[in-house]
């Protein structure tokens, strides 16, 4: 990617050096004689003279051209790199909204409170009995949760009516101990796109995890 | 002189061919990402190395080439680290316990996976074995290579400087 962008670069660059180049020899001879003959003819001439003014100074910045036409090229290649971004938010959206429309889409977050009693190293979600996501987390991605990330896990989609989705939670629990829990909830499906939310939170009081499923209405 | 053209031509014959049998499919393409459980018990994730070089090297305890193989990149990894390569074996041997105790006894310094349900190798097109590839820093595939013959770690050396350097 940085190796094409440089090369579109420098080859924007040759072919702006080469155009400025070819433009300034021809002003230098055809300029001075245009004043001269054009002058008296109308005042309505006066625009050209001043347009290629540019031109005639065109030397002088010429001298540092390099650094703004690379200044120049800097912002457009900028500019062009924020509009592949829009477009691809764009897109993202269009996406998401024909594969998965709202009337019988449903997203599963996870998010994670304090975390002292349980590490967390995967889940396993299921709808209806069916295994639909199996999510391995580094130490990274359950570091991010633990700093207060919310994971999308699953997006997918369900029919209007009465589901069952169940979560499995395996990591580390107390003490080092391999935990494994599971969480169920049934939920209802409506028209509108369902959204649940997976809780990991500390039962400080007994020193255990506890694992939620949220239903945002 | 022809004798030296034909092995020329043999030469560059035999090292298309060694690049045509690897699948691809994958070269240019970006690395499908996977996220595998590792001898030690943390998980890995292949595009959390995103912007380092990685060289991903699938083997299986079968395969007569991957103690050497292992060995060679082993010292690779030692070598490029710091530079900023890093090395992934990923085993798909399904006898999960004899695939561990294999790489424990090899006791190589980079991260040996383990892909018991074959599903990342089946992401990339894996056929034969050993497959070794190398993931520039944008995440896209470079090289790849089936099989392995003592040597062929200088074919990998030029590859991981060129990607190193870029």
């Amino acid at each position: 990617m940085n190796f094409n962008v440089r090369v579109t670069v420098l080859l924007l660059s040759a072919v702006f050096g080469l155009s400025a180049a070819a433009q300034q020899p021809a002003p230098a001879t055809p300029q001075t004689p245009a004043p001269a003959t054009q002058a008296p003819a109308a005042p309505a001439d006066a625009p050209p003279p001043a347009a290629q003014a540019p031109t005639a100074d065109a030397p002088p910045p010429a001298a540092d051209a390099p650094s703004g036409d690379t200044k120049t090229l800097d912002q457009e290649v900028q500019g062009l790199k924020k509009d592949v971004v829009d477009l691809n938010k764009d897109l993202f959206v269009l996406q998401e909204e024909l594969l998965f429309p709202a009337n019988t889409q449903v997203a599963v977050y996870v998010s994670m409170d304090v975390g002292a009693f349980f590490a967390l190293d995967s889940v396993q979600v299921k709808i209806d009995n069916k295994e639909v996501k199996n999510y391995l987390y580094t130490a990274r991605e359950a570091q991010a949760l633990l700093k207060g990330g919310v994971q999308q896990i699953y997006l997918g989609n369900v029919k209007v009516g009465k589901h069952e989705l169940v979560a499995f939670f395996t990591g580390k629990g107390p003490a080092e101990r391999d935990y494994k829990r599971g969480a169920t909830i049934t939920f209802e499906k409506g028209v509108g796109a369902k959204y649940l939310e997976l809780k990991i939170t500390d039962r400080v009081p007994k020193h255990q995890p506890e694992f939620l499923i949220k239903d945002w209405e | 002189m022809r004798g030296l053209l034909l092995t020329g031509v043999i030469l560059t014959g035999a090292l298309c061919a060694t690049g045509s049998a690897a699948p691809p499919s994958l070269l240019g393409k970006e690395a499908p990402d996977f996220a595998l459980r590792a001898m030690d018990g943390h998980n890995v994730r292949l595009s959390e190395y995103r912007g380092e070089v990685v060289l991903v090297n699938f083997w299986a305890r079968w395969e007569g080439d991957s103690r050497q193989q292992m060995q060679a990149l082993d010292h690779i990894n030692v070598t490029y680290q710091r530079a900023g390569l890093v090395v992934l074996g990923i085993s798909v041997d399904e006898d999960q316990r004899r695939a561990r105790e294999f790489a424990t006894s090899m006791a190589v310094s980079y991260p040996i996976l383990f892909d018991t349900g074959a599903t990342i190798g089946k992401d990339y097109l894996l056929q034969k074995m050993p497959v070794t590839l190398l993931i520039d820093r944008s995440g896209v595939v470079r090289y790849s290579v089936v099989g392995y013959k003592r040597g062929d770690e200088q074919a990998y050396l030029e590859q991981i400087r060129a990607l190193l350097r870029e």
